[in-house]
């Protein structure tokens, strides 16, 4: 590889968006480029002051008009319409699917519950119980809360500082809800005990425009929810799993 | 599963909306305007949307009514005043200097970005701030994912380019 094809793909790149094996190949070439480290470095420490530009909220007054819009009464009869084409799609493909839908249905399920939390904890305001940065305050005001103890890592050292806790129900139970931040975007973890516990590799999905992250490792079920992109939250994911 | 409302799926992504439209028309009121006309249209072709792209069917929808309304004024959105109210975010946790000097920085990009022209200024929105994939700028701006990853490489240059001409990108925390 050249520097004119590290040159070319350098946004790629840095945006983590090549392929891993074209990823590899700039890796291998920065190895024994200083000019194309120093190109990369400066596009990363653009990417760092972009993201620190101001993230302009929707004022109350914009969201209650918008909430009220959607309650208003001139919807109700295309909801109808809805309901009725899908009870028509349910009934057609109903016998045959009853069988496959059972593991995915139910997984769909906490992945709606999930996501659910996730938006109630940004809306309500309702982040934390536990306002900190330090896991080792966070880890033990988990204790006699919850019947299980969450394992809780500060991964501030690559970007994704721990911010806090609080309780949190999925699934029927309450659970250990970790709070973590990357930039303007907050990360919730849902953790529970895993019964059928055999540890697992990382299951994505996404859901209404929330993109969800799952695995099971010694015993406990995580589920990491967030707006972040893709790449990220799977290298937050991965560094948890790993954690 | 049960179809969502229009409310559970939408209302999560209103700032997104909002950030995103006043990013591209750089005034308040005017964001406001459009993210409140795209969440009128946004509700007319709910039935459109598949279950787990919504912030991205939204950041469409707020893009076409921004536009259709710059076009229908026949105005250039350059003539747009600029809003000058802005609360900056503060980093309570900088002593008072470093805080200032954050400030300085923050207004300076945000000066920065706002002088890039509107198409370079939007997929640096919302590939630095909202995160979006490559894919998934390529679906909100409607161009091919090579058209994306060239307008960001062009973006940058040009950003970097009128920073440079005050501080060191580097020099910048």
């Amino acid at each position: 590889m050249t520097c004119d094809d590290v040159e070319r793909d350098l946004d790629a790149y840095v945006d983590r968006e090549l392929e891993p094996g074209a990823a590899a190949a700039v890796r291998d070439h920065l190895e024994s480029c200083a000019a194309c480290r120093a190109r990369v470095a400066e596009r990363q420490a653009l990417g760092r002051l972009v993201r620190s530009a101001p993230y302009y909220q929707a004022p109350a007054s914009l969201r209650a008009r918008v909430a009220s819009q959607a309650a208003a009464p001139s919807s109700a009869p295309r909801r109808i319409f809805v309901w009725a084409a899908a009870a028509v799609l349910a009934l057609s493909i109903g016998s045959g699917a009853a069988l496959l839908r059972s593991a995915s249905a139910r997984a769909d399920a906490v992945v709606d519950e999930v996501v659910d939390g996730h938006v109630r904890s940004l809306m309500a305001e309702h982040l934390f119980d536990v306002h900190s940065t330090d896991q080792h305050t966070v880890k033990p005001w988990f204790l006699g809360r919850l019947d299980f103890a969450p394992p809780v890592a500060d991964l501030a050292s690559i970007g994704f500082p721990l911010v806090g806790g609080r309780l949190d129900y999925l699934n029927g139970r309450p659970v250990a809800a970790l709070v973590y931040q990357r930039q303007k975007h907050t990360i919730n973890v849902f953790v529970a005990p895993e019964r059928e516990g055999a540890a697992s590799a990382i299951d994505s999905r996404s859901r209404r425009g929330f993109r969800v992250r799952h695995w099971i490792r010694s015993g406990m079920s995580f589920w990491a929810v967030s707006d972040l992109n893709d790449a990220e939250l799977t290298d937050f994911a991965r560094a948890l799993q790993s954690s | 599963m049960p179809p969502r409302g229009f409310e559970e799926t939408v209302l999560p992504h209103v700032d997104a909306a909002f950030n995103y439209a006043r990013w591209l028309s750089r005034n308040d009121a005017e964001a406001e305007d459009v993210v409140q006309d795209a969440c009128v249209r946004a509700m007319r072709f709910f039935s459109s949307l598949r279950d787990d792209d919504a912030r991205a069917w939204l950041f469409a929808i707020v893009r076409n009514t921004w536009y259709s309304r710059v076009s229908r004024r026949a105005v250039a959105a350059e003539v747009l005043p600029l809003a000058n109210t802005i609360d900056e975010p503060q980093d309570e946790a900088l002593d008072p200097e470093a805080r200032l000097v954050q400030q300085h920085a923050v207004a300076r990009v945000r000066e920065a970005l706002d002088r890039l022209p509107v198409d370079f200024r939007e997929v640096l929105v919302l590939r630095e701030i909202e995160g979006l994939s490559y894919k998934e700028i390529a679906a909100v701006v409607r161009v091919p994912i090579g058209t994306v990853m060239s307008r960001l490489a062009r973006a940058r240059e040009r950003l970097l380019a009128v920073l440079k001409q005050t501080t060191p990108v580097e020099a910048v925390p």
